[in-house]
């Protein structure tokens, strides 16, 4: 998916972990839907609590009353069971990019856990080739589920994950969700990140990002 | 694994050699059943038992299958207790028990489905439930047919035709914790089958 730039500015929801809070859901989708000018909606994984195809089934139901669209990452909840299968037919691949006003954003799976550290998640090697400068593309943002600040992402990647994107010309920024509470990285840090509340929690963030520049605000509904 | 099958093999054996003639007798299946959908199988088959004197209680132990084409390839072993508390009966076909309260487990035999959660890799209590075995409610309704001609000429006792309706803990979890978002037609499913009874 591409588009070309009408205008700089992105401006985009941030948000995750709905797992069994079906009945949050219309209440975030009536106020995401009263928002102006929102290019699409971040769901940072954790769509089910069992990882079951029904589970996808309802929250993909319930989403579709988004006026716009929708982006749903892997949560590790949703690899429990046969959740990788069923989120490999609903949703597509574990790994994915797109380009939208210049900006790529790229989604993948950080939920080293349920790979038993193997070392093969996050997929360093994925992440190298995805953040190769590429035409047309002036801006990297990054979405997973689980944050490296989390004893579920496998801790001996963390430091070239990490440098991965601080060595990125045009990184502006990494969000996650499975917490549940909201965290960000100070100022100044390299690596800036920023963490979602759930939508158990009746909380997600809205991301405005113009010249690369990255602001937020926390939204309460 | 290995010591479930050297239960599995003792008790085939006692089954075969061990045990008097009478207990034998009480092995052997009252009904055939046939099952589609319903939680257990796309198809599923296996054997009866009738329980207590009243003949009002049923153990059913089927064998249940989904092909690629619905989701699968799944193996799945079912075990299944209900009773028959009420019972209306109908002229010239046979009995009708109406509401049919019971509870079933199933084991979903897949390389991606683990019995629990091993302590190795995720912290205890961090996932609360089994992948494999799954505890289910289920209410059923039947009607037994034993009066028709065509029952006794096909060499049968009775031929019953049943629905049943059952949810599991994760989808009762997810209503609960819901209503009304989510409503009961969401977390129940239907299965429909016949028991034969020789």
């Amino acid at each position: 998916m591409s588009v070309q730039p009408k205008n700089d500015t992105l401006k985009f929801i941030l948000s995750g972990d709905t797992q069994r809070s079906y009945k949050e859901i219309p209440g975030f989708i009536e106020k995401v839907n009263s928002l102006d000018k929102v290019d699409f909606i971040l769901v940072a994984g954790d769509i089910t609590e069992f990882g079951s195809s029904k589970e996808m089934e309802g929250y993909a139901t319930r989403m579709k009353k988004m006026r716009v669209p929708v982006i749903t990452v892997i949560g590790n909840h949703d690899l429990t069971g046969r959740g990788s299968a069923s989120y490999v037919r609903m949703f597509g691949d574990l790994n994915f990019s797109f380009i939208f006003k210049g900006t790529k954003f790229i989604c993948h799976d950080t939920n080293s856990r349920e790979y038993k550290y193997n070392g093969q998640v996050p997929d360093l090697n994925w992440l190298a080739q995805e953040l190769k400068p590429t035409a047309g593309v002036k801006g990297y943002i990054s979405v997973g589920h689980v944050p490296p600040l989390s004893e579920d992402f496998d801790q001996k990647l963390v430091p070239q994950y990490k440098a991965q994107f601080e060595n990125t010309q045009g990184f502006v920024a990494a969000l996650y969700g499975h917490t549940h509470t909201y965290l960000t990285s100070e100022p100044g840090d390299r690596f800036n990140y920023l963490v979602t509340g759930s939508v158990e929690n009746k909380e997600f963030i809205i991301v405005t990002v113009i010249n690369n520049k990255i602001t937020h605000e926390r939204v309460f509904y | 694994m290995n010591a479930y099958f050297t239960r599995c093999t003792l008790l085939i054996l006692v089954l075969c050699f061990g045990v008097r003639a009478n207990a034998q007798q009480f092995l052997i299946p009252d009904e055939l059943i046939l099952q589609h959908a319903g939680s257990i199988g796309y198809v599923s088959a296996g054997a009866g038992y009738k329980l207590f004197n009243n003949e009002r209680g049923n153990l059913d132990l089927l064998y249940g299958y989904v092909p690629k084409s619905k989701g699968g390839t799944l193996h799945i072993i079912t075990a299944k207790f209900a009773y028959k508390p009420f019972v209306i009966n109908v002229n010239k076909l046979g009995k009708i028990y109406p509401f049919n309260p019971g509870l079933f487990f199933t084991y979903t035999a897949h390389p991606d489905l683990q019995l629990k959660f091993s302590k190795d890799n995720w912290p205890k209590g961090y996932y609360y439930w089994s992948e494999a075995i799954r505890p289910h409610l289920s209410f059923s309704n039947e009607l037994e047919l034993t009066k028709p001609r065509f029952i006794k000429a096909a060499g049968l006792k009775s031929l019953s035709v049943y629905s049943e309706f059952n949810s599991n803990e994760w989808y009762l979890v997810n209503y609960f914790q819901n209503v009304p978002e989510v409503s009961v037609k969401d977390v129940f499913k239907l299965g429909i089958g016949v028991r034969m009874r020789f």
